[in-house]
């Protein structure tokens, strides 16, 4: 019995040591070349169903399954959301204050009020911001559906 | 050797085999189907604490992440900080991500834990690891294939899939299906 628990908790350290491991997400990152992220935010629609690259200091993480981060943008106050789907890439939260390397498909999405205030207010309730509804409008978000991710520090 | 001998073989020593992954899947389901209520993966802390930074010279960062890594008592190896804006640091240490607000002296904690055994098992179940470990659990999902169709042949007579198990069996296939017209 004691090789048996012996083998269990090789097993868990070895899960616990791969995890440590892993800087490279998805497919990784395949273009050389880096768009700067307030260069997409300025002109997205120049860049919209393209595969690029972004760099940037990974500002948060999806908590609950890992779907998305944030990424910093080169220009102070701005950020730009990467979206992967549910599953096939996982971030766990340790990358957070990270750079990285990210590659994705540039998406807008045309949110309505009701949308972004519901968004909004999950997000301010999850990091206890204060939030004004009546400040929020409609508007467009400008996003990576990410492919890949690769840590670079 | 009859049929039901290696029926009843294949069944003992597939459900030894299986135990294991069985048992993680298990706990890893029961906590990940309540997603919506809790986070299976992580223990997570959220806090707002008041900090002084009077004194503390607003442009520069690295003053103010001292001073308040200081004042919270903070120690964990520092990551990276990173000004959002005018009002806005953010300082990452391990575990712990800080928002500083400089404008209200206020600091916003987000500390996450990892849940011991739980993090692993949903690391294995939800296939995050992905590689070799797709087709290992590809084998485990035929296994458990066969374990459930070797199981119906276990046993023999009324106890058996012509008497009893007949009618658990078509139970067990009702009550998804039951669901699925409840739900769809």
């Amino acid at each position: 019995m004691k090789y048996f628990f012996a083998f269990l908790t090789t097993c868990l350290l070895t899960i616990t040591a791969a995890q440590a491991e892993q800087r490279t997400f998805g497919a990784g990152v395949t273009i050389n070349e880096t768009i700067a992220v307030s260069t997409i935010l300025d002109k997205p629609e120049q860049y919209v169903g393209q595969q690029v690259r972004i760099e940037g200091i990974i500002l948060d993480v999806c908590s609950k399954r890992g779907c998305w981060i944030y990424v910093a943008s080169d220009r102070q106050g701005e950020k730009i959301q990467v979206k992967v789907t549910d599953g096939e890439i996982v971030f766990p939260m340790a990358i957070a204050g990270r750079l990285a390397a990210v590659e994705g498909i540039v998406e807008i999405l045309d949110i309505s009020k009701e949308q972004m205030i519901a968004y909004l207010q999950h997000i301010a309730e999850e990091k206890g911001q204060p939030f004004d509804p009546s400040t929020v409008k409609a508007e467009r978000m400008i996003r990576l559906v990410g492919l890949g991710a690769q840590l670079l520090d | 050797m009859k049929w039901r001998k290696i029926n009843n073989v294949i069944h003992r020593d597939l459900g030894y085999l299986c135990f294991g992954l069985t048992i993680l899947y298990v706990i890893s389901g029961i906590a990940v189907n309540h997603i919506q209520d809790w986070n299976p993966t992580y223990s997570i802390t959220r806090s707002t604490t008041a900090v002084d930074l009077s004194g503390v010279d607003l442009q520069n960062n690295n003053t103010i992440t001292l001073e308040v890594l200081s004042q919270l008592d903070e120690q964990s190896p520092l990551k990276n900080i990173f000004r959002v804006d005018a009002n806005t640091l953010k300082i990452f240490v391990k575990n712990n991500n800080i928002t500083v607000y400089l404008d209200r002296s206020e600091v916003f904690q987000e500390k996450s834990i990892k849940r011991p055994l739980l993090f692993e098992a949903n690391f294995l179940h939800l296939n995050h690891a992905k590689k070799l470990w797709t087709w290992f659990a590809d084998l485990y999902a035929l296994a458990l294939g066969i374990l459930a169709i070797t199981g119906l042949f276990v046993l023999r007579g009324k106890k058996g899939i012509t008497g009893r198990g007949a009618w658990l069996t078509a139970a067990g296939i009702l009550i998804p299906i039951f669901f699925l017209w409840l739900y769809t």
